[in-house]
């Protein structure tokens, strides 16, 4: 990694409360252009509330963010996304009955103008997503089909393409692997490495530890609203990483630098795909 | 045992290009209404000989003109998750006050332009409280069909108040042009711009997404409370349109008019397969829908049967057509 790169994104000192819960403790966040970074704690670690504070959608009490190099104050999602930090929602927001390819345009639908009435480009609209579609390498037979119709990773897919199709610099996913099946999850994260190798960072908050391994360049661990740790993926294991969000980690850090032969595998699998 | 690898690679893809029949049970809600509408006026042709006249069906067309064209903009509300209850309300004032200012001596078309505001300022109001207060609709549209009722009643102390017979106005519900009703032309004319609104436009696309999902739609950059509040004016500007051509044909305005007429246009939508949790709407459907209850009034009539049997049967064809969307139609489309 190159030190002298500017970051994508540097967040120090975050703090937020709500009443008597102290949220973030001087939580801070660094990410570097294409860079993936899982985000990893037990519930109420604050990874959700600092990635809500990164695209807008809770104002911090104190702290600094900076997106290449400049100092920025989001008071609204839309703020954020104008700052091209988009976020995936864990519920989705995807209209079941709608099209894909009307979900993938959603709010900024093609128009066209019949006797000087606005209409919807039902036609440039599907030439769109199938392009978008291929692009990013997500199958889906029919741009026609509505939502409701398709498996939960292809929902995923879609919901991760129009995020990635507003030209992001900064994609932050929550779960998006969560409650999928074995063959989807390999697709989501298929599609989550694409992205970065256009340039895109990603932060990626989940709970499946496994995935970690397959798609990220680096893990922050968060406990109890502050940054415990972070892990380059070559230097640690699914184990230290166990230690680590549960709070066992100074009997576990001595694991990270035994180097298993589960986490060269891992390493392996990783340059196989890059 | 030689064939393991295939097991996964040689089975033919699952998903597939979207076929006819698929469509087909995708659209179940606008195939069983079909199946009702043709099955009634098959029923009709055959039993009864004046059914299946050309100025028979051109009367069901005009009589159904003020439930056609409301039950197209309820379509709007009812696929945005809404219900507008006060249609019926609306109607009879607008009716009422449309006779009434052509008795004061407004000319007819300044008259028609104030009743339409009219019913576009009740919508707007009641869509301020549900988009912008977020009282639920029902609840607002309830509260609607009751204050409007009473000021057509108030207005008019329970009486009918007279329309000129000679007014230009009364061409509105009586007039034929080109062979048709101008009710019914005004009809097809309102029904043809919905189906283009709901289907073509982003309006109409938003509509849709605000039913299915309005978090998803509001974060996407809708203004969705400004859709909520325009599916509200329209529809209180077609209840008022269907009031001016509904005096225009009586050749009087009353107060009385319209009772249980929302319940009418409901229950048009609902047949139609427009789903009331939100979200699905067809326009076909819609039409399909008031164009049943329509010919099934008329049929019992021209049946020489008791127009009371109208609500039984069309109260049991809501539910038998509701069920087979359900079981049927709904049963195969989720069961893949």
């Amino acid at each position: 990694m190159t030190d002298t790169q500017i970051s994508r994104v540097r967040m120090t000192g975050i703090s937020k409360r709500y009443g008597a819960l102290q949220s973030l403790d001087n939580a801070s966040l660094n990410l570097m252009p294409g860079e993936v970074l899982g985000l990893v704690g037990d519930n109420g670690a604050g990874k959700s509330t600092i990635s809500k504070v990164l695209s807008g959608a809770v104002i911090p009490d104190s702290g600094t963010i900076e997106i290449d190099g400049r100092p920025v104050s989001f008071t609204s999602p839309a703020e954020a996304r104008a700052a091209r930090i988009e976020m995936v929602y864990q519920d989705l927001a995807l209209c079941d009955t709608i099209d894909v390819a009307g979900n993938l345009f959603l709010g900024r639908e093609p128009k066209r103008h019949i006797a000087g009435v606005p209409m919807l480009d039902k036609k440039l609209m599907h030439e769109r997503a199938r392009d978008m579609l291929s692009n990013l390498g997500i199958v889906i037979p029919d741009t026609w089909m509505k939502v409701e119709n398709l498996s939960g990773g292809q929902r995923q897919s879609i919901a991760i393409g129009r995020a990635a199709s507003f030209d992001p610099s900064v994609l932050i996913m929550d779960e998006p692997t969560a409650a999928l099946a074995v063959a989807e999850v390999e697709a989501v994260l298929e599609l989550i490495r694409t992205v970065s190798r256009r340039g895109v960072s990603v932060i990626l908050i989940t709970h499946r530890l496994q995935d970690l391994f397959l798609v990220c360049d680096r893990i922050q661990v968060m406990y109890e609203g502050r940054n415990v740790a972070e892990r380059r993926i070559e230097d640690t294991n699914i184990e230290d990483v166990v230690n680590l969000i549960v709070g066992r980690k100074f009997a576990a850090r001595s694991a990270g630098h035994q180097a298993s032969h589960n986490q060269a595998g891992h390493t392996q699998e990783r340059g196989a795909s890059a | 045992m030689s064939s393991e690898p295939n097991a996964y690679s040689s089975h033919p893809p699952r998903m597939r290009e979207t076929t006819m029949l698929d469509k087909v049970i995708a659209n179940g809600g606008v195939m069983s209404i079909a199946l009702f509408f043709v099955v009634c006026c098959f029923f009709f042709a055959v039993t009864t000989d004046a059914f299946l006249t050309a100025p028979n069906l051109l009367n069901i067309i005009r009589q159904s003109a003020p439930l056609l064209i409301v039950a197209a903009a309820m379509t709007f509300v009812i696929t945005t998750g809404g219900i507008d209850l006060s249609v019926g309300s609306v109607l009879a004032l607008t009716a009422t006050l449309s006779a009434a200012a052509l008795q004061a001596g407004i000319p007819w078309p300044l008259a028609i332009i104030l009743m339409l505001a009219l019913g576009g300022v009740v919508g707007l109001i009641q869509g301020y409280f549900i988009a912008y207060e977020k009282i639920p609709a029902f609840i607002v549209t309830l509260a609607g069909l009751s204050v409007i009722r009473g000021f057509a009643l108030l207005i008019t102390g329970g009486y009918s108040i007279p329309i000129e017979p000679t007014s230009p106005f009364v061409t509105i519900g009586r007039a034929w042009v080109l062979g048709i009703p101008a009710p019914a032309l005004i009809a097809i004319v309102v029904l043809l711009a919905a189906y283009v609104v709901f289907n073509e436009t982003h309006f109409g696309r938003y509509v849709t997404g605000v039913g299915a999902n309005a978090e998803a739609t509001r974060r996407a950059g809708v203004n969705t409370r400004r859709v909520i509040l325009w599916v509200y004016i329209l529809s209180g500007t077609a209840a008022a349109a269907a009031g001016v051509i509904l005096s225009a044909r009586l050749g009087s305005g009353s107060s009385n008019a319209g009772q249980g007429f929302e319940l009418d246009v409901i229950a048009a939508v609902v047949l139609g397969g427009t789903s009331l949790f939100g979200g699905r709407g067809s326009l076909v459907g819609t039409i399909l829908g008031a164009l049943t209850v329509a010919v099934l009034a008329n049929g019992l009539i021209l049946s020489h049967l008791s127009p009371f049997f109208t609500p039984i049967v069309t109260g049991f064809i809501i539910l038998v057509a509701i069920w087979l969307n359900f079981r049927l139609f709904k049963g195969g489309a989720k069961g893949r």
